[in-house]
């Protein structure tokens, strides 16, 4: 049972092998046509078929070479490489078909696919479209070449330097992509002297140089083998035309000659010299357009295509806790003239120095990667805060327009839970916000819209006539009224003396009345007579009004001016019976008693009440 | 005969009071102008268009019409319109509305002391400016002075007038009553009213003639307008007050009058870079 499943993993550990050996045999064989995608009628080229691995007996079949001539191939070159690397053993093998054509006509031509196989496994090229160009008549400078100097040899437009720009028009801050190459038409030993243009105006990065830095092309109709040289990004500073100085250096060129001497035994008659040629690019000009007005208020100068990320703190800390807002900016464009986002905190808000990170990656198509803000802050004070979205803005020079990217607006509920106490005392005396309303900035109180008492001039009161007039209206009103009132007191008080004077002798004459109505017996008018003037002389003689008079109050004032308790009642009992009597028709007491006891009562009280 | 009588009357009534009517009606006429015109201007810089409200603002006080809050309003205007007007100096200011802005508070302020929002914009314009603190005042009068201002004199005017009234009431009920008590209350009640009535007299005479001041100006210039020791643009530079510095005005001599400043210094300055507060 046991072994079963011993042989049964052996089996399948083995199968899983040759599965990862295949697998990498698959995955490394590369098959590739090698030839210039240019050359001039009446050359030859080269075209090469090349393969890393050992290809199976007889199994290249070469491609159909419509419209050239096949003037040599195929040969067949083999290479072997061993490697040791960390104690394990590769070997990689390669084998080239080279075949050597010439082309017939002038025309675009393909060069068809090859066919190879690899260990049982086909493989095939890509077709090659190779373009002849027709330079015209060569004869004449081939002739020349063959008498004069050396230097005759190396035409004037045979070695040509070139700035060689992405594109002629671009926006302020949009990168463009700058090559030197150098065209030549002859084999070059070296180049010295080189003198690159400084870029004025312009913000350069050179770009990492590339591995296959020559090919061919073509220039005014001839063919050149290029070589870059060097390569940057540039990326402009301001707007308008911006001239590009030119790059210069010194090719050597090599020249073989047929020897003047004639006739050399050894070297078969033949010399190599070096020429000196000095070339220098012709001055040219990129158009730089400023950016288009109406750039949005977060726009900071930041131009290509970029996308936004926030990450936002979790929307419940608590109080002096520390979080941080991070917004990653990642993109095509000019990524290090960014400037940090600007994000509005709270102010009971403590906010430390924003950390940047970026990982930039520069390449033939611009500047790419991505740059990562944090915003680090500490809570001081509980509540709900709004951190308004953080707004980031750039100019895309593909949509020529201005695109500005935001977060979503953040809402921060910072509770005051006890983690507050694990903050040391030191902090906590540190900050102290949210204890009083901080002024923030001062302005001017807005205008009054009620247009208030507009007058055509401002009156003064103080001191105008109006006011002297009021003064003295007043005195005299004082004046005058105090005089009136003044007279009328003392003709009331006139008056009330007369009374009281004369409050006797009003009595005595309607006693008298009184007498002769008694002499006539008329009782009632008698009675009548006598309560007149018994009421009658209280009123005057005290100066209080009939109506206000009862018995009560009569008692009360004579007591009060000092009649004896006896006689005030005696007063009282005279009315009394003089009431009862007028309107009784009994004669219980004479007229006379009562008329006696009234006149004595009467003298006794003047007698006392003497004023 | 009677009839006739009192037609004649009402005709000649009606006569003599037509002229006052006219005058009213143009008066509704020229009230209405100001009210469309005060409308126009709290609009116009409510949407911002600060000198325009200044403009409307002036055309108003130009029509002879005046108000704490018209020149409060006026000297808003020129502040916000002064505040984004930037010179070639890179400061606000540039046309000098801060002068004018200060003289206007100023204005404001002369005709209601005690109107606050004219007080704390005028301290704030202030604060643009390189006016010098002045002399520390004695307590007491200060004091005075922060009472006399709570108000107007006409104002102070008439509460002297009402208390005056009061007291000579007073006096009458203490000189006519028979009764203890209001004589009492009569005597002590108008001796309050007395003192009452002698103090505020003093406040409002003082106010008045804080009022009728005219020898206080406000400098109104560009930027800094120069101070010479004598009226003679040859002699030294003393100072350079800046736009919305107040100043008292002496002498005028020529094209120059001679300023005394807050703190005391004096010198000379051409009086078309001076405004008085009227």
């Amino acid at each position: 049972m046991k072994g079963h499943f011993l042989r049964r993993v052996v089996a399948l550990t083995t199968v899983l092998l040759c599965m990862i050996g295949t697998a990498a045999a698959d995955g490394d064989v590369s098959f590739k046509v090698d030839a210039p995608t240019i050359t001039p009628l009446g050359s030859y080229l080269r075209v090469a078929f090349e393969v890393d691995a050992r290809p199976d007996d007889d199994s290249f079949e070469a491609p159909d070479f419509a419209g050239f001539d096949i003037l040599a191939g195929p040969t067949v070159a083999t290479g072997r490489q061993t490697y040791w690397i960390n104690g394990k053993q590769t070997v990689t093998e390669s084998y080239t078909y080279t075949y050597v054509l010439m082309p017939q006509a002038k025309g675009t031509y393909t060069i068809g696919a090859a066919r190879i196989s690899v260990d049982g496994r086909s493989y095939t090229t890509k077709p090659l479209p190779v373009e002849v160009i027709d330079e015209g008549d060569q004869s004449e400078s081939r002739s020349n070449r063959n008498n004069s100097s050396p230097e005759a040899h190396v035409a004037k437009d045979d070695i040509q330097l070139r700035i060689k720009l992405s594109s002629t028009s671009v926006y302020k801050g949009e990168a463009v992509r700058a090559s030197i190459v150098l065209y030549t038409r002859t084999s070059i030993a070296t180049i010295n002297n080189v003198k690159l243009p400084t870029f004025e105006g312009f913000w350069s990065q050179e770009l990492p140089a590339g591995e296959d830095s020559s090919s061919r092309e073509e220039l005014d109709g001839k063919v050149y083998t290029t070589y870059l040289l060097k390569e940057y990004l540039l990326y402009p500073q301001q707007s308008g035309a911006l001239r590009i100085d030119p790059a210069e250096l010194t090719a050597v060129a090599q020249v073989v000659t047929q020897s003047s001497r004639g006739f050399d035994p050894f070297f078969g008659g033949q010399e190599v010299h070096n020429v000196n040629r000095k070339v220098s690019t012709p001055a040219i000009t990129l158009n730089v357009k400023p950016l288009p007005e109406g750039a949005p208020r977060s726009f900071n100068g930041a131009v290509g295509q970029f996308t936004m990320q926030g990450s936002m703190p979790p929307s419940k800390i608590s109080v002096n806790s520390a979080a941080s807002i991070s917004l990653t900016i990642s993109g095509r464009g000019n990524l290090k003239f960014i400037d940090a986002p600007s994000v509005a905190m709270p102010e009971s808000f403590e906010i430390y120095d924003t950390k940047t990170s970026d990982s930039i990656k520069v390449s033939a198509v611009g500047t790419s990667g991505t740059i990562k803000y944090e915003y680090p802050f500490v809570a001081r004070s509980s509540g709900e805060f709004r951190i308004a979205p953080v707004e980031f803005s750039f100019f895309d020079p593909a949509k020529e327009q201005y695109v500005t990217l935001s977060t979503e607006p953040i809402t921060l509920t910072v509770t005051n839970d006890g983690s507050a106490a694990g903050i040391t005392a030191d902090s906590r005396t540190l900050t102290s916000y949210g204890e009083k309303m901080k002024q923030l900035d001062r302005d001017i109180r807005f205008i009054h819209t009620e247009s208030g008492k507009l007058r055509r001039e401002h009156r003064l009161f103080m001191f105008s006539p109006t006011y002297f007039l009021l003064v003295v209206i007043i005195i005299a009103a004082f004046v005058v009224i105090y005089a009136v009132m003044r007279q009328r007191i003392r003709e009331n008080r006139n008056i009330v003396q007369r009374r009281i004077k004369h409050a006797n002798k009003v009595a005595v004459q309607r006693l008298r009345m009184a007498e002769r109505y008694m002499k006539q017996q008329q009782r009632h008018p008698f009675y009548e007579e006598m309560l007149k003037a018994m009421w009658g002389y209280i009123s005057d003689k005290f100066n209080i009004p009939v109506a206000n008079l009862t018995k009560e109050t009569i008692r009360e004032e004579l007591y009060r001016r000092g009649v004896a308790a006896a006689d005030a009642e005696l007063f009282c009992e005279i009315i009394s019976r003089c009431d009862e009597a007028q309107y009784a028709p009994s004669t219980s007491n004479s007229m006379e008693e009562v008329y006696a006891d009234a006149m004595e009562i009467i003298s006794k009280i003047e007698s006392i009440v003497k004023r | 005969m009677k009839q006739i009588r009192m037609l004649l009357s009402t005709a000649m009534t009606l006569a003599m009071m037509l002229p006052t009517a006219l005058r009213a009606q143009d008066n509704a006429t020229h009230e209405n102008a100001v009210d469309a015109l005060w409308r126009h201007a709290t609009e116009a810089y409510a949407d911002k268009r600060f000198t325009e409200a200044a403009e409307t603002f002036t055309r108003i006080s130009d029509m002879g019409y005046g108000s704490a809050e018209l020149y409060y309003n006026l000297g808003n205007a020129y502040f916000k319109a002064g505040q984004s007007d930037i010179g070639a100096n890179g400061r606000p200011f540039a046309s000098g509305e801060l002068g004018r802005a200060v003289l206007n508070y100023r204005r404001a302020l002369k005709i209601d002391p005690s109107m606050s929002d004219a007080q704390y914009n005028l301290d704030l314009a202030v604060d643009y400016t390189n006016d010098t603190e002045g002399i520390p005042e004695f307590v007491m009068s200060r004091v005075w002075r922060s009472l006399r201002d709570m108000l107007s004199s006409n104002a102070w005017a008439a509460i002297s007038i009402a208390a005056l009234a009061v007291m000579l009431a007073l006096a009458t009920m203490y000189l006519l009553s028979r009764n203890i008590a209001m004589r009492k209350a009569g005597f002590y009640g108008a001796l309050l009213l007395a003192l009452l009535f002698i103090v505020t007299t003093l406040l409002a005479a003082s106010q008045r003639s804080v009022e009728l001041r005219d020898d206080m100006a406000v400098v109104v210039c560009r930027d800094t307008a120069p101070v010479h020791s004598s009226p003679d643009s040859e002699t030294k530079v003393i100072r350079e007050p800046s736009q919305g510095v107040t100043v008292t005005v002496g002498r005028t001599l020529g094209v120059w009058s001679e300023i005394t400043f807050a703190d005391g210094e004096k010198g000379w300055i051409r009086t078309a870079d001076i405004e008085i507060i009227r």
